[in-house]
């Protein structure tokens, strides 16, 4: 590869692949790109409203001047479902989607499995084996009648009623908490209806993924090390 | 807070307050059968079971009544709406769409939006409701009237009516209320579930209408005209059920003549777009619907058969489709789908290639070819299934355009036994399709004709050309027409005693002139090869003379009366036939005034060409016919012919002459 075109079409020529670029100059390449104000400051409005901060959201608005793509009282209804969720009150939160959201349940039945799953989850976590088995006979067989390729997540979590410590047990990761974070997440994703990751979320990755095609044709770059802070190092 | 999953043992004792007389606890109970219903088919099938229906249908109905209950109500029908096709079938048949269209005139926008969409859910699932709208003259009215007002409205109105425009009445009254200019404002407004149901709708409203499709060529937004809009909607970055669904809209306004075929937004938009849409890496459901589609487009020009079958190797694309065997699927709502993909595909491929096919030889020649191609169609034809078999059927008679081609398969393959079938017992309006097929195979097939013959396929002409319609009898006599080239003579003998010559002599009296010159077609191959002809002349000499007599004094276009005389010409072959003529001095006399016909020379040589067969040198009584032709005053006429600057004629006279020894 003779030639690195960057973004914008500076091209840049270069001599064999074996010289890399080093870090000064690649410095000196980013330097020459310019991303707007105002671009930013709507990356990170999307980024507040799809993750629900809605005080800083609105904050954001009045120094900012950007809109947000939504109503913000509306973050409030998303903030309290997900806060349910997390806090293990299941039924709570499928009674608030279904005032909320009436139809989102009913056209999407392997969410609403998962939701049902977390309470199974739940009672089994409070030691009701009894309540866990009579949910999971009256609510639950339905769902595997009508699709039975989520039989298998069912008998795992059932499963979890066969150890006295259901927490050491193979599925013991169903107890763990961040459990709760996902069906949390994809609630949230289903009530958007679009892609919940942030904006942000999606360049870093593309970010990631760039370093990654460039490891792999073994390119010598500076890379960036730490999302985090930015940093980029020099190339060995 | 009230959750589903108690109270299992008191579930009556809910059902009891719904139906009670304690107001005070309505609104407790609608919200446990709320959460009970939503996300469960057992609960709502419970709840059903429980008269739910007629209860909410009574608070619906009442305009009267505390807004928040009629609320829930509609919340919870639409539930009920979602759960199997039997749920919806019972909203259906206890009359909750009429309720729930009168529910719109409230001022309550939620309670409209919520009557929407259980409306929206269940004619989108439930074909018979499709009339229902039109049942009150403002129901539409109110309908259009609504819909811009949220995305909510929009998207259940818009779905409402696609699902509602099947018929020409339902297209028209939908356009007089100024849809079509509303959904291209929707169109624009890039929320994507609304776009979907707005360009379902449009592809309903336009297709196959024409005024319709004048109004939606025009139709702008922005000043981008429609086709404009719906040309960046079949773009790669769209989502395939877009993009298709854009493809159609412009398909039918192509077929509705609004957009010519040579459109750079058909030919090279559309069209490509549709053969994409048939590829392996798409669904099954696009390869269906871009294969039907793109049939539907090929049929309106050659030009766009000619460039589809040179694209991305289409004919081997979809001859991959008639391999598919029965696959089902499960969607996410948990609804199984049962729909027969091998059925679906193979009816879908024979239509596709029924179009490619319809102008070009090449093209045939090609589809032809393909490996196994042919043994398809005719497993096709065989089909139990009539969606296939007539696909099947209008793939071979697209084909059979180049019967030449087809030689080897009507030899291996047993096509006339099914051919024949669906003839027979087949629906009607199948009926010209297969009898064209039929009459374009009988124009090549093998000296043995037992197999056809055996299939019946006189009788099957026969009770064709006695039918009403113009277009059933055409084939009919054509097919027997093709049937009787060449052929022994006593298949020929057994068509005459099948069509008998009653029938025959009214075909020659058809007010339509195809029928009369494919009658006459028939007699010309009845009547050739000596032996045949004094065979036919000895039983039906004088009925075809006055056949003849009655043509030449009638009105008819010359084509007619050309082939008359060359059926005379024929008669005049015959050995002992000639007699029947010589015999009629009138007759003779006719001849000779069409020798003379000006302007039109066809006559005078299919005249010369009768009296050169009767004045035949070396044949039994030559000379005493060529004497009596002279006294005549017929070599007098010949010599005067010889002088015509018409090529073909001065042959025909020429050797006339020479015959007078």
């Amino acid at each position: 590869m003779n030639n690195i075109i960057m973004e914008r079409g500076l091209l840049l020529e270069r001599g064999p692949v074996d010289g890399g670029v080093e870090k000064e100059e690649w410095m000196e390449l980013l330097s020459g790109h310019h991303v707007g104000r105002a671009e930013m400051n709507k990356l990170i409005m999307n980024y507040l409203v799809t993750e629900g901060f809605k005080e800083s959201a609105e904050k954001f608005r009045l120094e900012s001047g950007i809109q947000p793509s939504i109503d913000l009282n509306e973050l409030d209804d998303r903030i309290k479902i997900r806060e349910e969720i997390q806090n293990g009150n299941i039924e709570s939160a499928i009674t608030m989607v279904n005032n909320l959201h009436p139809e989102l349940l009913d056209n999407d039945r392997y969410l609403y499995f998962h939701l049902q799953q977390q309470h199974l989850i739940e009672l089994i976590r409070d030691g009701r084996v009894e309540a866990a088995l009579d949910y999971a006979q009256t609510h639950l067989a339905e769902r595997g009648e009508e699709n039975p390729s989520i039989l298998s997540e069912l008998e795992r979590t059932l499963a979890l009623l066969a150890f006295e410590e259901p927490e050491k047990s193979p599925f013991g990761d169903l107890l763990l908490l961040c459990q709760r974070q996902k069906v949390a997440s994809e609630l949230n994703a289903a009530i958007l209806e679009t892609d919940a990751t942030p904006k942000l979320a999606n360049l870093l990755k593309l970010l990631l993924w760039s370093q990654e095609e460039l490891d792999k044709k073994k390119i010598r770059y500076p890379r960036m090390t730490d999302i985090a802070t930015g940093t980029i190092e020099a190339p060995k | 807070m009230l959750f589903a999953s108690m109270e299992i043992d008191d579930q009556g004792g809910w059902f009891d307050t719904l139906h009670s007389d304690e107001p005070e606890k309505w609104q407790d109970a609608l919200l446990w059968l709320k959460n009970s219903v939503i996300g469960n088919n057992k609960q709502k099938q419970n709840a059903i079971n429980h008269g739910i229906i007629p209860r909410l249908l009574q608070w619906l109905v009442d305009g009267d009544a505390p807004q928040h209950l009629r609320l829930e109500a509609a919340i919870i029908m639409g539930s009920m709406a979602k759960g199997t096709a039997e749920n919806i079938n019972t909203l259906v048949e206890e009359g909750c769409v009429s309720v729930l269209l009168k529910g719109l005139k409230s001022p309550d926008q939620a309670f409209v939006e919520s009557c929407l969409r259980c409306l929206r859910t269940i004619f989108l699932h439930n074909s018979n409701c499709g009339s229902l709208i039109y049942q009150e003259p403002s129901i539409v009215e109110d309908l259009v009237e609504i819909m811009p007002r949220s995305v909510c409205t929009q998207e259940c109105v818009a779905n409402i009516l696609a699902s509602s425009c099947k018929e020409p009445e339902h297209q028209s009254k939908l356009c007089e209320c100024g849809l079509i200019p509303k959904l291209v404002d929707l169109l624009a407004g890039k929320v994507y579930k609304v776009q979907m149901p707005v360009l379902k709708c449009l592809a309903g409203i336009v297709r196959e209408n024409g005024e319709n499709c004048v109004v939606a060529l025009t139709a702008m937004h922005n000043n981008v005209p429609l086709p404009d809009m719906l040309v960046q909607l079949m773009l790669r970055d769209r989502t395939s059920e877009m993009q298709i669904v854009a493809a159609k809209v412009l398909a039918y306004l192509c077929g509705g003549g609004a957009l010519a075929p040579q459109d750079p937004r058909i030919i090279s938009k559309t069209l490509p777009c549709l053969i994409r849409m048939c590829s392996r890496d798409r669904t099954l459901e696009e390869n269906v619907e871009g294969a039907e589609t793109l049939a539907y487009l090929l049929e309106q020009d050659g030009e766009l058969q000619r460039v589809a079958a040179v694209s991305d190797h289409i004919i081997k694309t979809l001859a991959e489709y008639l391999k598919y065997t029965d696959v089902q699927q499960i969607n996410r709502c948990g609804k199984r789908i049962d729909i027969n993909w091998g059925i679906e595909m193979k009816q879908a491929a024979f239509k596709a290639f029924a179009a490619l096919g319809a102008n070009e030889e090449s093209i045939r020649k090609q589809v032809i070819e393909t490996e196994h191609l042919m043994e398809y169609v005719v497993v096709g034809l065989n089909s139990g299934n009539m969606k296939v078999a007539a696909a099947a059927i209008r793939c071979l008679h697209s084909l059979s355009r180049s019967v030449q081609l087809l030689r080897t398969t009507i030899q291996d393959h047993g096509v006339w036994k099914p051919l024949m079938k669906i003839i027979q017992e087949g629906p009607e309006e199948l009926l010209p399709v297969a009898s064209s097929t039929l009459c374009n195979l009988l124009l090549e097939f093998s000296p043995s004709k037992e197999c056809i013959l055996d299939c019946g396929a006189i009788s099957v002409l026969v009770n064709l050309a006695a039918r009403p319609e113009p277009n059933l009898r055409l084939n009919g006599i054509w097919g027997l027409m093709n049937l009787t080239f060449q052929v022994e003579q006593k298949v020929k003998t057994k068509v005459v005693e099948s069509i008998g010559t009653e029938r025959l002599f009214r075909l020659l009296s058809d007010p339509d002139a195809n029928i009369v010159m494919k009658t006459l077609g028939l007699l010309r191959n009845l009547l050739s090869n000596k032996l045949h002809i004094d065979h036919i002349m000895g039983m039906y000499g004088n009925q075809i003379m006055q056949a003849v007599v009655f043509i030449l004094e009638g009105e008819h276009p010359i084509q007619v009366k050309e082939q008359t005389l060359c059926i005379l010409a024929n008669v005049a072959d015959g050995d002992k036939a000639k007699d029947l003529i010589m015999g009629n001095e009138d007759m003779l006399k006719k001849l000779m005034n069409y020798m003379q016909y000006q302007p039109d020379v066809s006559l005078q040589i299919a005249a010369v060409a009768c009296i050169s067969n009767l004045i035949w040198s070396g044949e039994d009584g030559a000379c005493a016919r060529q004497a009596k032709l002279s006294e005549m005053g017929v070599q007098t006429l010949l010599q005067k012919l010889l002088s015509t600057t018409d090529t073909v004629l001065f042959e025909k006279v020429r050797t006339a002459v020479q015959q007078f020894s």
